[in-house]
């Protein structure tokens, strides 16, 4: 075999060990706001490339509070959170949108804008980029065609259902390739008919390679899956089981 | 930057009665603004014109012989704090007095070159200086009289200065007031897409791609409001200069524009050229301080 100069020797190693590191380490993660309370205590978990984990418990558990800290919404008072191996605290308030880009985010609540279309929604994913117009178009319609809403993309938001409206957030989370798709309870608002839907586009999205962390507690969707189950219990990670049951995790 | 541009203009497209309200206070502050710059230069140029013509007058006793009056004028004109020193005499006192009342043939039939006293017109290099001049002159040997524009300079200034804080007051008040409805107009504008900066956020939008639209919305209402001020100003200086309007009112003397240490017409392009940029000036200021107090990005 060719003997690679040193200079690419290393370089390869390096993306080696960066692609065999977990993809987020949440390392003693605490967080506390100013009135004391105390959402997160000493939190450790790690979440590897194209992994899917689910994040349970009830509400208050600080389920959401993950998913903050993970897109930097906020800081953890003590520990850290890596992603990618940077640590995302000390990333400069000017580049953290590089970071934002690289991590999905879905929410409970649909935030998609009433006065933009379907494609315009996805597109201003996009637009932030400066991406050109022609490759705006190409992206998105592969999103949509991904989320199933390939012929609605010109219907406005007040024209679709529950579940359309969160695939279209999903599709907009979906536009910059992301490394991870974080969704805080996604199928929270919607039907079950609907929720199977939106899982199904998530295994899609995973099986692509793209990591997914959901935090939820709908156990039949956690069931059905059979994936990796993180537990959280006031604040505290209580479980983590590979290929878990919502209740089991609650053993 | 075209790109921010057209979502400056999507956005005052969208938010049509708040842009209108919004030119049309700019528009008064900087109407005032320029009225304010307007008074203290043409101020200033009368006050340097009645500076210039400022002098102290001279007038002698009949029995003071012109070559007294020569040997004083060449003490005089030694003197550092003279400018210059003209020399009238009783002749030339009554060509003048001639000129000024040619349409009073009565009077003029009534009065000789030998009742009008000679004078010498002194000029200071400095106005302050006349008041001095004034009274040591009027110890002098010969001397009737003296006058000079004393209290027309000194009340000159003192309503110059009132009519300056006035304005300057008015100006203070239009100019917060303007500061305050671009605050409110990018905050009401904030609150509004409140949803569009979360999407964005979440989307990787850099911070520029968030506020740029929004600050330079204010410079945009600023910078427009502010030049339309100027073309107003610039438009009556132009007319004024060119129309010959008022000098078929008889107030010609009265407008000081022609007087100016530059061009009219480059006073103009100044006068509005410096509107522009504090009209710019203040919409950025006030866009960036409602930024930095009410979008959490």
């Amino acid at each position: 075999m060719k003997k690679l100069p040193k200079e690419n020797t290393q370089e390869i190693a390096r993306v080696k060990d960066r692609d065999n590191s977990p993809l987020v380490i949440f390392q003693n993660v605490t967080k506390c706001y100013d009135n004391g309370f105390k959402c997160l205590e000493d939190v450790s978990f790690t979440i590897n490339r194209g992994e899917f984990v689910f994040l349970v418990g009830r509400s208050g558990a600080g389920k959401s509070s993950i998913v903050k800290l993970l897109i930097r919404e906020q800081t953890p008072s003590s520990g850290s959170v890596v992603f990618d191996g940077v640590d995302i605290a000390a990333i400069p308030h000017k580049e953290i949108h590089t970071m934002r880009r690289r991590i999905g985010v879905v929410f409970q609540d649909f935030k998609v804008l009433a006065s933009k279309n379907v494609f315009d929604n996805v597109a201003i994913a996009l637009e932030v980029t400066d991406t050109p117009k022609s490759q705006i178009k190409e992206v998105v319609d592969n999103v949509l065609t991904l989320v199933g809403l390939l012929d609605k993309s010109q219907r406005f938001p007040a024209e679709l259902s529950g579940g359309e409206l969160q695939r279209v957030v999903i599709a907009r989370a979906l536009a910059h390739e992301p490394d991870l798709l974080v969704a805080d309870e996604p199928t929270g608002n919607i039907d079950p008919v609907s929720s199977a839907q939106i899982i199904e586009v998530f295994e899609k999205v995973n099986k692509m390679g793209a990591a997914v962390l959901m935090a939820t507690h709908d156990d039949r969707v956690v069931d059905k899956l059979k994936k990796r189950v993180v537990r959280l219990e006031g604040g505290k990670v209580v479980s983590d089981v590979q290929e878990g049951k919502y209740a089991q995790s609650t053993k | 930057m075209p790109k921010v541009l057209n979502k400056v203009l999507q956005n005052a497209n969208k938010e049509k009665l708040f842009t209108a309200s919004n030119l049309v206070v700019m528009t008064l502050t900087f109407l005032v603004f320029g009225l304010f710059v307007l008074i203290e230069v043409l101020s200033q140029t009368a006050l340097s014109k009645l500076e210039k013509e400022a002098a102290v007058t001279i007038f002698f006793k009949d029995d003071f012989g012109e070559s007294q009056i020569l040997s004083l004028k060449s003490q005089v004109e030694s003197d550092k704090r003279v400018y210059s020193v003209k020399y009238v005499s009783k002749e030339d006192a009554f060509t003048i007095f001639k000129e000024l009342n040619k349409d009073e043939p009565l009077l003029l039939e009534s009065v000789t070159a030998s009742v009008l006293p000679a004078s010498l017109e002194v000029k200071a290099k400095n106005v302050s200086m006349l008041s001095s001049l004034s009274d040591e002159y009027t110890k002098v040997e010969g001397v009737e009289g003296v006058k000079f524009f004393k209290d027309i300079i000194e009340r000159f200034n003192f309503w110059r200065g009132v009519l300056s804080i006035g304005v300057g007051v008015i100006l203070a008040i239009l100019l917060f007031v303007s500061f305050s409805i671009v605050v409110s107009t990018v905050r009401t504008a904030i609150s509004l897409r409140g949803m569009e900066y979360e999407i964005l956020k979440l989307v990787g939008a850099t911070d520029d791609f968030v506020k740029k639209p929004l600050i330079y919305q204010g410079v945009m209402y600023g910078g427009v409001s502010a030049f339309i001020a100027g073309l107003v100003y610039s438009t009556l200086i132009l007319v004024v200069l060119f129309s010959g309007l008022l000098g078929s009112l008889g107030i010609s003397e009265l407008v000081l524009i022609s007087s100016l240490a530059i061009p009219a017409w480059l006073f103009a392009i100044v006068l509005t050229l410096v509107l522009s940029l504090c009209g710019i000036f203040l919409g950025y200021i006030s866009s960036t301080s409602a930024v930095k107090k009410y979008l959490n990005y």
